[in-house]
């Protein structure tokens, strides 16, 4: 099989991510956990305090997954490479994909930030093709910056057509 | 620096669009003051002293109404009238610009180079007077709309259709592009019919059959009236100019038309299932006559009785179905019949135009670099008469939401040009090498997809995405669920569900089961049949099964390429490879599942850009 592509993500990613899933479990948790409780103080019905349980049991777990395990396998596995003619991706922990995007498809590019992304000084590169686009997250944002000219450049370089 | 010349619409765009706007500005107000108009009516029919009494009112109120109408028809017409005053386009030195917007206004420019391809489309009352309107996609994405010019005579069209091109040609060719003032003496929307002044004319009519040596029986029944509706030109329409002459041009055959009409639409598959219940029905029928031995005789006799009287009942029922099946069938054969009538293919330079219809015509051309894709598909009853369609994958631009361009009606498909709707395997690469020569050099290498893959398949398909299997899943839940609850509750109404439920289940089994049987010899038949294929230019990927598909498309189109496995595929050494082309809205993804892990390393390495 094909070797992985070499370059990997700025480490400080997996904290990006923390925080992310963090922010969204903590707002569906509170969501779903914190109106079946408060009912059940005070209908006192058995069904409804278990299943407050339930679903903070659920959120436990899902704390657990998204902040410990994953964000370490994620980080492994999310590689690219940029080449002189194209950008390589791979990534996946169970559906693992690998794309390869040459320059000369690309239409644009841009770099975004985020408010956690910035507080780490990260920034994610997307290199917009015409039939869909994707996303480098994480990277210095120096480094986003001159892979985002880096794939301008040679998307402008190529030969126009689509 | 002088101005380009501007061109207007036409002046129906005023009165026939005022029109249906007003159509459907009364209709809003009709269902909204609904329930107030039918309190009205009721209070008049129960108490009929009531509108006596209010005569004068009630003429008031009529009155009344009448004037609102008059003022919403008036404040209709007077918008569309400034619509109109506000809407022209140009052809700019590097691009096409078309400006709209009464208050807010806008202004969209499309440069020449990027125009994917430009449409026609007519409806029944736009053909009478000559009228189309013409779409000009372009490669914006997946959220970008065609630029529409509404309301153009088709001659305009003609002539705006031609300067697009010219302009792309020149400025392929490096040109500093004029703006060509003998073609862009164009008509104007107002032009008289048959204005004196016209260039050689040539007609819409076809060309003589002998030009085209490949054109196989052509012509049919509804070529004439396609012919008659060509040449009669509009109320409105002047005649239409010269044009380069097409090297390649042709139409369907009679067989072809009815063909198509009979078998390329989905109603076909409402007459299978129908059939198929039938059978089903009758099986049921057969294993009835056949008494259970452990029921006890009077009993047996009983529920025989009922079940006859169920079995006629239900028999009737299958029957009306499938009576009702048979005519949508038989209607919406015509229906496309009607749609591929005065079907024409014809290649024109560079580029493919394709023409059909008869009540709503439209016109389709595209430039043959943007043709992103050559698809051969086959439905299973094409396949065991060994015919397949033809169709071009193009870039296409988001529709109006009321646009027909997104329903699936007639054949027509989002991102695919229709070249031929019914034709004979053997003649398709003739077909493809006349129409599009550029597509005739195709791999033909084909690497298999791997030898597990046949019980992947057939695993997949039958088992965890067929839905046969999930319906008889769901089906003996609810099943012994009705069992249980019945026992459970000893409800004698339950019991009576359960005589009409078991055969209905029985019923259902049945079908899953066929379905089942169906989709495992479509597995099979798929991993026999499937495969990719490239040489230096090409890719081509051919999904089988039940019914085919081939797609075949330039490396050049390819805007990227994805390897993608499971955990199952990596035990089992296999990949599915994901080629996404720019055709269709925002992209179209070619797939084939499972093939060798090595295969797609290599496919990967092939599909690294060359210098």
């Amino acid at each position: 099989m094909r070797p992985l592509p070499t370059s990997k993500l700025d480490p400080r990613i997996k904290m990006v991510w923390r925080l992310n899933d963090a922010l969204w479990i903590t707002i569906l948790a509170l969501c779903l956990v914190l109106p079946l409780w408060l009912i059940s103080l005070d209908a006192d019905e058995p069904l409804l305090s278990t299943a407050a349980i339930v679903a903070a049991v659920i959120a436990v777990a899902l704390y657990v997954l998204c902040l410990v395990v994953l964000p370490p396998i994620r980080y492994q596995r999310w590689r690219y490479q940029l080449t002189e003619d194209y950008l390589e991706i791979a990534l996946g922990i169970v559906w693992r994909k690998r794309f390869i995007i040459p320059f000369i498809r690309v239409q644009n590019t841009d770099t975004r930030q985020g408010p956690i992304m910035r507080a780490f000084g990260l920034s994610s590169v997307t290199v917009a093709t015409a039939a869909g686009n994707h996303e480098i997250p994480g990277l210095d944002v120096e480094q986003a910056e001159q892979v985002r000219d880096r794939a301008a450049e040679l998307a402008r370089l190529a030969r126009e057509d689509v | 620096m002088e101005q380009p010349e501007r061109y207007r619409v036409h002046h129906a765009f005023i009165w026939l669009g005022g029109l249906r706007a007003l159509f459907v500005t009364l209709w809003v107000i009709v269902v909204g003051a609904f329930s107030g108009l039918a309190a009205l009516v009721a209070e008049i029919t129960e108490n009929p002293a009531f509108a006596r009494d209010a005569g004068f009112v009630f003429a008031l109120i009529v009155g009344g109404i009448i004037a609102v109408v008059l003022v919403i028809a008036a404040l209709c017409f007077l918008l569309r009238w400034l619509q109109w005053r506000h809407l022209w386009y140009q052809f700019d030195p590097a691009e096409f610009s078309i400006y709209s917007g009464v208050i807010s206004k806008k202004r969209t420019h499309v440069p020449y180079g990027r125009v994917q391809s430009v449409d026609q489309k007519a409806t029944l009352i736009q053909r009478v007077l000559g009228l189309c309107a013409v779409s000009i996609d372009t490669a914006g994405g997946a959220n970008n709309k065609a630029i529409v010019v509404p309301y153009v005579t088709k001659s305009q069209a003609e002539a705006l259709r031609q300067q697009l091109y010219v302009q792309k040609a020149q400025l392929a060719a490096g040109a500093v592009a004029p703006v060509a003032a003998a073609d862009g003496a164009v008509a104007s929307g107002e032009a008289a019919p048959g204005a004196a002044a016209a260039p050689v004319m040539v007609d819409a009519a076809p060309v003589p059959m002998a030009a085209h040596p490949a054109a196989p029986g052509e012509g049919n029944i509804l070529d004439a009236a396609s012919d008659l509706t060509a040449q009669m030109s509009g109320v409105f329409d002047s005649p239409s100019f010269a044009q380069e002459a097409p090297s390649y041009e042709y139409g369907l055959s009679n067989k072809q038309l009815v063909l198509t009409g009979l078998f390329n639409n989905t109603s076909f598959v409402i007459v299978a299932v129908g059939l198929l219940a039938v059978v089903g029905q009758l099986i049921q029928g057969v294993a009835d006559l056949v008494p259970n031995s452990d029921v006890l005789f009077e009993s047996a006799v009983e529920s025989v009785v009922a079940r006859e009287g169920a079995l006629m009942a239900g028999g009737i029922l299958l029957g009306v179905f499938l009576v009702i099946a048979l005519v949508m069938w038989a209607l919406s054969a015509v229906g496309t019949m009607l749609s591929f009538g005065g079907f024409k293919a014809r290649r024109r330079g560079d580029r493919v135009e394709v023409e059909r219809g008869i009540l709503q015509h439209s016109f389709q051309g595209v430039a043959i670099d943007r043709v992103q894709s050559v698809i051969i598909s086959q439905t299973l009853v094409c396949r065991l008469m060994g015919y397949c369609e033809i169709s071009l994958g193009k870039i296409d631009a988001m529709g109006d939401g009321s646009n027909e361009s997104n329903k699936g009606k007639g054949g027509v498909q989002a991102g695919r040009v229709v070249v031929h709707p019914f034709v004979k395997k053997s003649q398709c690469a003739e077909i493809i090498a006349g129409l599009i020569p550029e597509f005739a050099d195709m791999p033909t290498q084909a690497t298999a997809v791997a030898p597990v893959a046949m019980r992947r398949a057939i695993l997949r398909r039958t088992l965890w995405q067929g839905p046969g299997f999930w319906l008889i899943v769901a089906t003996a839940l609810l099943h012994v669920l009705m069992h249980v609850a019945a026992v459970a509750t000893q409800d004698p109404d339950l019991f009576d569900l359960l005589t009409i439920f078991d055969p209905a289940a029985t019923f259902l089994y049945a079908v899953g089961a066929v379905c089942m049987i169906a989709n495992c010899i479509g597995a099979v038949m798929w991993a026999r049949e499937s495969s990719f294929a490239v040489n230096r230019r090409f890719m081509q990927v051919s999904n089988g099964g039940l019914s085919r598909e081939s797609v075949s498309f330039p490396r050049q189109k390819i805007q990227f390429g994805c390897v993608r496995t499971n955990p199952f595929q990596r035990m089992a050494k296999t990949a599915t490879l994901k080629a996404v082309i720019a055709a269709g809205v925002g992209g179209t993804t070619i797939s084939l599942v499972d093939v060798t892990e090595e295969d797609a390393a290599h496919w990967m390495e092939w599909l690294e850009p060359r210098r």
